[in-house]
């Protein structure tokens, strides 16, 4: 019972950095980024480069990627999408296609095979009778920090304000002479650098390979319309539901199933209620 | 009425080209990639059908191919039928999927409509992996029987299964129906005033739609010898999107030809080994960049154009 | 016309010259070299190592001449480890560029799907990688249409799992006293096939079977999997593990200091880096091997020399398949003086040569014969510094057994 509060609770909170942003950049941009994923690989391999290869502590490794890769969905929101943004399917379309460049680019970098990403912390801790790798615990500690740093920032600071006016009303922000086009830009970088963060914190245990990019994004996609598409509580909420889900269901019955219990039950939210838990146009 | 002539005139120039094109190089490799190309078409043009005409992109498509080919698949190996009764039993199949998936989603819109689709794909696909000792699992079924022993019949054979569905979907566009589904995408409640019924309608074009692409995958079923889940992946499902994408949305034979020119293209840059599908991707995304409504429909509209002025 | 020019006496002269000419050229040189046709993952170290492998064997048969005057060339197609690229490859291979041979193969899925179409296009295929019974089965049912099927490599799964047994009687319980093992695999075919006749076979020397799971190949956390193997109260974990992310169990069962000490079939574990892949993780881990460094027959060292110094690493075992049937196909042809396929596999039947992992001879199925003389399962251990000791059998042990870091106080 413990291991399944646990585990269930890193795995929530992975999926919830990852759909926290993804819920993010939808909210204020209206883009649903199939590229999210992406970002994810590449905070991993940008992580296994740095200390693997150029032999960069992990300390200052971690920081260094999660900009680099801020810095890099910055430069595709602007040059790619945002000419885009007419039609939401060429967005989609799009941002697959990047996708699958990224996904090719770190194939022939690093080849398929997984590649190791180190960890913080190597030490396994003993709670309650249950082993939980030390790297796993760190994750879930990060992951709450950072989504209620970045939870903080939104109803705290100036830009958070303007993020949340636009979210609210684009055109009526416009008029106010919030620089919209701006604030995208600095939005899919933290989107991105959100993502990144679950790479690095994550990659030590999960899978990295090219094609690491996929899952995740199928799962936040879920997760973020269960949720309400824009409502980062709502995210939040649906990413525990569906962490806990799969936990329940992988140490109740097998592996096998948890991925159709995540879908399945999307499924049977949207056919119930579209709108997710949070509705279309929650404020967050 | 001149350019539907041109049009006409056009199918038949190229449909008379993929017929022989295989004769004049006598290339039985050609033939193969020319055989899943045409496959590709009728699930383009199936695809393009409902998600083009009415704007609820489906994300799913890949649901309605496997259950046809599974279906087909079943039929010959584990029930020993004829190998013909596939092409009814598959689209049979995949219609019953699309009435499933189908009803309780009838209100949903956009990415909402898209991921519900999807997730009924993925939950099939898992299906047959978790119950591999029926659906032999990750290895699928294998030992299927070919349609047409030849090779060049049944690339006849599809090309001209090919022609019958864009000839029928094409003429459903262009009649009533498809200024029915074009309405329902501009505004849904207007058509529900104005007594039209616009659930049968969605109903019907999925269903449609579905029974065509249940069909395509019978046909490859068949083809190919083997069926396996990935038929269900998401990849199939948005390679078709990508084919119709850059094909033109909603012109029906744009479908056919991004279909066309995606697999040739994918064939053609097997020579670059690794590098192939870095190049497919850039390429992509220079179409989708450069050339928002197409590739292959707006140059034919030019071609049309041009023949137009030069007759009159 | 030609008036002049081409007298009578001129095109006699001519004639006689071409005649000359088509007396002493070598019958078959107008025909060119002879095409190997490979199909295999290229990505992955199973695929590299199989055209490493080929292209040593080519370059020793070329060096001496070719076969009956003729050279080998080779192409690689790739199948990864989907079957519908699988069945497009064989198609490549066999349509476009019109190989003679096919020798490759990786997952079992994939071999399967294509067996259809090799029948069809009558070529013969030797497979280096698949495990499953089931690929050679046809042969014995349908002898007309499937007589192209040969596997050079690896032993079947049946074989396997029999070696496996063998290593759980004599090693893990004999020596070691662990009576208690789980075993879990990858939902994969030759999987599928195999552990029924482990399970069988463990039991009948003695061994206490706690558990048995099939998990999917995709699966990236394995925290409840490892749970319930721990409350299973095992000694020991026995896997069965190919195209599943070796990987990543592997640092996630270091990670959790697991109380149990693993080892199995796990292919990924047969590569050279797979050590310092999952840093240093795998340490302690027990994987089979097809060959190691070690003077199995005269030609292993040898071998394993020539793919050291061309590649900078120890070749998998695609490697060995690959090597050995490039060698038999050319021994093949020699044997029946022609290149006609019927006669090719009437010889290729009749094979019996030494091999890189032991003596190559295919039983009426064209299966590798296993045992003895011919290939086995060899066990190899990770140890300290990513060194691999060999354990099993005792005739080649190199070292002894080191139990995980954790467990040794």
């Amino acid at each position: 019972m413990l291991e399944i509060l646990i585990f269930g609770a890193v795995t929530s909170a992975i999926y919830a950095m990852l759909a926290v942003g993804f819920t993010l950049i939808f909210g204020v941009a209206r883009i649903l980024n199939l590229a999210h994923g992406s970002f994810y690989a590449l905070g991993a391999y940008g992580a296994y480069v740095l200390t693997t290869i150029f032999k960069v502590p992990l300390i200052v490794a971690a920081p260094l990627v999660v900009v680099g890769v801020a810095l890099f969905g910055m430069v595709v929101e602007r040059v790619l999408i945002r000419p885009m943004r007419k039609s939401q399917l060429a967005v989609l379309m799009i941002s697959l296609a990047i996708s699958l460049v990224v996904e090719q680019a770190l194939f022939l970098t690093f080849g398929s095979e997984y590649r190791n990403v180190p960890s913080f912390i190597d030490q396994k801790y003993v709670i309650g009778g249950v082993d939980v790798a030390g790297q796993r615990l760190l994750t879930l500690l990060v992951s709450v920090v950072s989504i209620s740093g970045l939870y903080l920032f939104i109803q705290k600071t100036r830009l958070g304000s303007a993020i949340l006016a636009i979210s609210q009303d684009p055109e009526a922000a416009q008029y106010m002479g919030i620089p919209s086009d701006r604030i995208f830009g600095v939005v899919m970088a933290m989107s991105a650098g959100l993502a990144a963060l679950a790479g690095i914190m994550a990659g030590p245990f999960l899978s990295v390979q090219p094609s690491m990019h996929l899952l995740p994004i199928v799962k936040a996609f879920a997760i973020v319309v269960v949720g309400g598409l824009g409502s980062i509580p709502g995210s939040i909420v649906a990413a525990l539901m569906l962490g806990y889900a799969e936990t329940l269901v992988a140490y109740g019955i097998s592996t096998s199933w948890t991925e159709i219990v995540s879908v399945a039950a999307t499924l049977l939210m949207l056919v119930l209620s579209p709108a997710g838990f949070f509705g279309k146009r929650a404020a967050f | 009425m001149q350019l539907k002539n041109l049009d006409r005139g056009g199918a038949l120039v190229a449909l008379t080209l993929m017929a022989v094109l295989p004769l004049v190089f006598d290339s039985k490799y050609l033939m193969g990639v020319l055989t899943v190309a045409a496959i590709y078409g009728i699930w383009s043009v199936s695809w393009d059908f409902m998600s083009g005409l009415t704007g609820r992109e489906n994300f799913g498509h890949s649901l309605f191919i496997g259950v046809g080919a599974y279906a087909a698949g079943f039929l010959n190996t584990t029930w020993g039928a004829n190998a013909w009764w596939g092409l009814p039993a598959g689209m049979l199949a995949a219609v019953v999927f699309a009435l499933i998936m189908g009803i309780p989603t009838l209100r949903l819109k956009g990415p909402y409509f898209a991921l519900a689709m999807l997730s009924g794909a993925v939950i099939m696909q898992r299906l047959m992996l978790i119950f591999w000792k029926f659906t032999g699992g990750e290895e699928g079924i294998n030992g299927i029987e070919p349609l047409i022993r030849s090779p060049l019949y049944f690339y006849w054979f599809v090309l001209g299964m090919l022609v019958f569905t864009a000839a029928l979907l094409g003429g459903l566009a262009r009649s009533r129906w498809g200024l029915i589904l074009k309405a329902i995408r501009g505004d849904e409640a207007t058509c529900q005033a104005a007594g039209l019924n616009v659930t049968y309608y969605k109903i019907a074009s999925l269903v449609i739609s579905a029974a065509f692409a249940g069909m395509g995958g019978a046909l490859y079923a068949h083809y190919q010898l083997q069926v396996s889940p990935q038929l269900f992946a998401v990849v199939t499902s948005i390679t078709i999107i990508t084919m119709v994408y850059v094909g033109g949305m909603s012109t029906i034979y744009g479908a056919i030809g991004g279909a066309l020119l995606l697999t040739l293209m994918t064939e053609m840059l097997r020579d670059f080994g690794e590098w192939r599908l870095m190049i497919y991707s850039v390429a992509l995304i220079l179409i989708l960049f450069f050339l928002p409504q197409g590739l292959v429909a707006p140059t034919w509209k030019k071609i049309r154009r041009l023949l137009a002025r030069g007759r009159s | 016309m030609f008036g002049h020019t081409f007298s009578k006496r001129s095109f006699t002269r001519l004639a006689m010259a071409l005649s000359a000419a088509a007396l002493f050229a070598p019958a078959h040189a107008q025909q060119g070299p002879i095409k190997i046709g490979l199909t295999t993952a290229v990505q992955l170290q199973v695929g590299r190592d199989t055209q490493e492998a080929a292209k040593i064997a080519i370059d020793e048969i070329n060096a001496k001449g070719g076969v009956l005057g003729r050279k080998l060339s080779f192409v690689v197609a790739d199948e990864t480890e989907n079957p519908e690229v699988g069945i497009n490859a064989i198609k490549k291979l066999t349509a476009d560029e019109k190989v003679d041979v096919i020798v490759g193969g990786y997952t079992s899925g994939v071999t399967l799907a294509q067996l259809p179409h090799i029948s069809s296009a009558k070529t013969i295929y030797l497979g280096v990688g698949a495990a499953s019974p089931a690929i050679t089965a046809k042969v014995k049912q349908d002898y007309e249409n499937y007589k192209y099927i040969f596997r050079t490599g690896p032993i079947n799964a049946v074989h396997q799992a029999k070696g496996l047994v063998e290593w759980i009687s004599g090693h893990l319980i004999g020596e070691l006293g662990l009576k208690k093992i789980a075993i879990i695999g990858e939902n994969a075919k030759w999987v599928q096939d195999l552990v029924p006749v482990l399970r069988k076979g463990a039991v009948d020397v003695g061994a206490d079977v706690r558990m048995v799971e099939f998990f999917d190949t995709t699966t990236s956390d394995f925290s409840p999997l490892l749970s319930k193997i721990k409350s299973s109260d095992a000694q020991f974990l026995v896997v069965v593990l190919s195209h599943a992310s070796s990987d990543v169990f592997a640092k996630q069962w270091y990670d959790a200091r697991f109380p149990i000490p693993y080892g199995g079939i796990d292919v990924k574990s047969q590569d050279g880096d797979f050590f310092d892949r999952v840093g240093g993780k795998s340490i302690s881990q027990v994987a089979v091997n097809f060959a190691v460094r070690a003077p199995l027959t005269t030609k292993t060292v040898p071998f394993f020399d020539e793919f050291k110094k061309r590649t900078g690493r120890v070749p998998v075992y695609t490697a060995f398949g690959t090597y050995d049937s490039v060698h038999a196909y050319a021994q093949a042809i020699e044997r029946a003086k022609s290149f006609d396929t019927n006669a090719i596999i009437k010889e290729l039947e009749k094979t019996s040569m030494v091999g890189v992992a032991g003596y190559l001879e295919y039983d009426e199925t064209h299966d590798v014969k296993a045992g003895g003389k011919f290939m086995n399962l060899l066990f190899a251990q990770w140890q300290a510094k990513g060194e691999r000791v060999v354990l099993w059998p005792k005739s080649l042990r190199s070292g002894n057994m080191i139990m995980p870091p954790w467990l040794t106080k």
